[in-house]
């Protein structure tokens, strides 16, 4: 269905495509230059020296000591490092625990932002989504310390309006978790309603009033009407949310900077105290490159299984 | 004849005037003339958000009006501030004055990043005749500026670990003066000044995980009981019964301090004062400011301060600060603008105006004057810390931020009670000895300095 939009209609000639305007060749070349040159300067560069990097000792504190090839051993070191494990499985747990619900909370909103018959109250809902998303996150982490704080935080306090007594939300290893949830999910279910949410506009409007004479039902014209409008912004947030929490870092070590003990010591705050704590960068690159690798399949999976539904 | 006569008169008479000129120069020397040649360059620091470098910046245009010289500053957490400098030496940045932690400076020096005072005090365009260097405090020379016998540094913001404490709370507990001992502090005192259901403590330890756990919380209970983290050979101490005493007391403290200390890092123990949650802390003198400022605190008139307490090893304080330092890799204008800042910043001359502006010099001659004693009540207690401080209460070897981190994620797992004290101090010793292993002082490559 989604295709067949996109069709030019009726077996009318397409309009010549744009593309096919002739250009002088190098005028094409000099338009992509720039691109390609930034492209290589902050993605292609940094990376190369990273897997350069991983394949030697170089510890920016002692460059006195060389920095010799060392074949795999930096990958060896990590992947025998259980420090390295156990911040990959509370990444993992992390990422298995706060993607649904923010996917599942998004949704939510996207169907009750969908359905409003007041136009106006969509419009302030949107802008006021956009806030949490347009946040810092070194700032979300700043503000999560507020309100988490077991004195004077707002956790406690709506907390304590219900019977419930204090908690020491970034003291305690289970709750500082949470806490850390808790924040993330705050700054990006909007994202994932705002996303799913225009899947939902796509929807022809005469189907989806054909649906509703059809069925009363909501999951049902979820499911077969509005779902596969839904699936390619899926494969997005999944993707962009999955690589986001491998690499969250700021709003974690400003709220509580990977403890108690290591509690919220996520694959991130373990590979920056690795590169700039203890310096050793040949490590904390073995480390990157082996968070990439993951990303990617992560996402070829995504794309693989959520997305080819779509399609 | 007469010639002969003429010639070894002239050259007598010449070498005369030359030293009568340059003894005349040397007692001339002012600091406006030494920075002429240096007016218009600019140098920059990393300063950090605490009182004695908000006290810095009250002074700098006297120095700027002065010399001509240009003093820019950038303020960032104590946290990065390493991260950003390590970062400034090997990528070539453009920072002049190094701030130097008591712990980094072995690293700095081992790695030249610094250039030794030596280069400037042996300048006599650049080396102020008032400089004496001994009348720093000795401990704040050696430990915050030098290294292997070098001087690279000048103390700057300097701390000593004090007990703050409230006392009408403990007049209230039925207490006239402070605990004594830390002994005292948790069998007598302890008790007394806790009402959990209040939400009032006795006491509270910053042990947030970092610097603040490995400095401020662990080697906070170590030295008092007689422990350490080293033995003299450099391998782990901790299993001795003096520091598991240590550690083990470090546990049985905490029921008398507020829930959730392991998340506490300084701002969170000072403010538990200033609001009356807590009866007493042992933090940086540097924070009596902060502790005074109606603004912040509502202590008032029951602030009072006295030296940490004792334990059976005696008064072993924490020791704390920075020193300031030129930048190697800085060019030969800059760096000579930089030390004519920091001698100026640090001097005898300023050490006063520095103190009433709210930092804390390291001069002994400004702490000696009875009027300022008694205007400032951590003088005497902080004065008495430093005579009898332990100058390596952390080491200052260039792997102590890799252990630091060890005892931050360890130290913070034995007071949750993820792991028992015995366990904690078994991993820390063992992954620490495998950093120096790997830094080769066990095989000999590496001096054992600390």
């Amino acid at each position: 269905m989604l295709n067949s939009t996109a069709r030019p209609g009726n077996g009318m000639t397409p309009a010549r495509p744009r593309s096919r305007v002739r250009l002088p060749g190098s005028a094409a070349f000099w338009f992509l230059i720039p691109a390609i040159f930034t492209l290589a300067a902050i993605g292609i560069y940094p990376l190369l020296l990273a897997l350069y990097n991983s394949f030697h000792q170089y510890k920016l504190a002692d460059l006195a000591s060389g920095t010799p090839f060392i074949w795999f051993d930096n990958y060896i070191a990590t992947l025998s490092d259980p420090s390295f494990w156990g911040a990959l499985g509370r990444t993992a747990l992390f990422l298995c625990v706060t993607l649904p619900i923010e996917v599942a909370l998004g949704l939510f909103a996207a169907l009750m932002l969908h359905r409003t018959t007041l136009p106006w109250m969509r419009a302030i809902a949107r802008v006021s989504l956009v806030i949490p998303m347009a946040t810092t996150y070194a700032v979300v982490g700043l503000i999560g310390r507020l309100i988490f704080n077991r004195q004077f935080g707002v956790a406690n306090y709506i907390g304590g309006l219900v019977g419930m007594p204090p908690q020491d939300w970034l003291a305690d290893p289970t709750l500082a978790f949470v806490s850390v949830m808790i924040m993330d999910i705050w700054q990006w279910t909007p994202f994932c309603a705002l996303i799913l949410l225009a899947g939902l506009t796509m929807v022809p409007k005469e189907a989806e009033e054909a649906a509703r004479l059809e069925t009363p039902r909501w999951s049902k014209i979820l499911w077969h009407l509005q779902r596969p409008y839904l699936l390619p912004g899926l494969t997005a947030i999944l993707i962009l949310r999955s690589a986001d929490m491998l690499k969250m870092f700021d709003a974690v070590f400003t709220m509580t900077r990977g403890g108690p003990g290591t509690a919220t010591e996520f694959i991130s705050v373990y590979i920056q105290r690795v590169g700039f704590r203890l310096f050793d960068q040949g490590m904390a690159s073995a480390q990157a490159i082996l968070l990439l690798i993951l990303t990617i399949v992560l996402s070829r999976l995504y794309i693989r299984f959520v997305y080819r539904e779509a399609a | 004849m007469k010639k002969r006569f003429l010639q070894p008169a002239a050259i007598a008479l010449s070498l005369a005037t030359v030293s009568l000129l340059s003894a005349a120069n040397a007692g001339a020397w002012t600091l406006k003339e030494a920075a002429q040649p240096y007016s218009g360059t600019t140098i920059k620091a990393i300063f950090l958000d605490r009182p004695g470098y908000k006290a810095a910046q009250k002074l700098i245009p006297q120095f700027e009006k002065e010399t001509g010289i240009n003093v820019k500053w950038e303020v960032i957490p104590y946290e990065n501030t390493r991260e950003k400098e390590v970062l400034n030496f090997v990528g070539g940045g453009d920072q002049d004055v190094v701030l130097v932690d008591v712990v980094w400076i072995g690293e700095f020096a081992s790695n030249k990043w610094l250039v030794p005072i030596k280069t400037f005090t042996d300048n006599p365009k650049l080396a102020d005749p008032k400089l004496n260097l001994p009348g720093f405090f000795p401990i704040l020379l050696d430990s915050f500026g030098s290294w292997d016998k070098v001087t690279y540094g000048l103390p700057f913001d300097n701390y000593s670990g004090l007990m703050f404490y409230n006392k009408c709370m403990l007049k209230d507990a039925g207490f006239n003066e402070p605990p004594k001992t830390w002994d005292e502090l948790l069998n007598t005192y302890a008790p007394k000044l806790t009402q959990a259901s209040k939400n009032q403590f006795a006491f509270a330890l910053q042990s947030r995980r970092g610097e603040t756990q490995s400095a401020d919380s662990f080697m906070r209970v170590l030295w008092p009981n007689g422990g350490s983290l080293l033995d003299a050979k450099f391998k782990s101490n901790l299993m001795s019964p003096q520091s598991q005493a240590g550690l083990e007391y470090r546990q049985k403290l905490m029921k008398y301090m507020p829930p959730g200390i392991v998340d506490f890092d300084h701002a969170e123990a000072v403010n538990a004062l200033a609001q009356g949650q807590v009866a007493m802390i042992t933090e940086w003198s540097a924070f009596y400011p902060t502790l005074t400022d109606p603004a912040k605190s509502k202590i008032g008139n029951c602030l009072a301060i006295t030296t940490e307490p004792k334990g059976p090893a005696g008064l072993k304080p924490a020791l704390g600060g920075f020193s300031l330092a030129v930048n190697a890799k800085s060019n030969a204008k800059k760096q000579a603008a930089a030390w004519l800042f920091i001698q100026w910043i640090t001097s005898e001359e300023m050490a006063k105006p520095y103190l009433e502006a709210g930092g804390v010099p390291a001069r002994t001659a400004v702490y000696q004057d009875k009027a300022v004693q008694d205007k400032y009540p951590f003088v005497k207690p902080m004065v008495e810390s430093w005579q009898g401080g332990v100058p390596d209460y952390r080491p200052r070897f260039p792997e102590w931020p890799a252990v630091s981190e060890v005892i931050g994620e360890w130290g913070t797992k034995i007071m949750l009670g993820q792991v028992s004290v015995k366990d904690g101090a078994q991993t820390i010793g063992s992954k620490t000895e495998e950093i120096l292993n790997k830094a080769g002082y066990y095989s000999g490559k590496k001096p054992l300095l600390k």
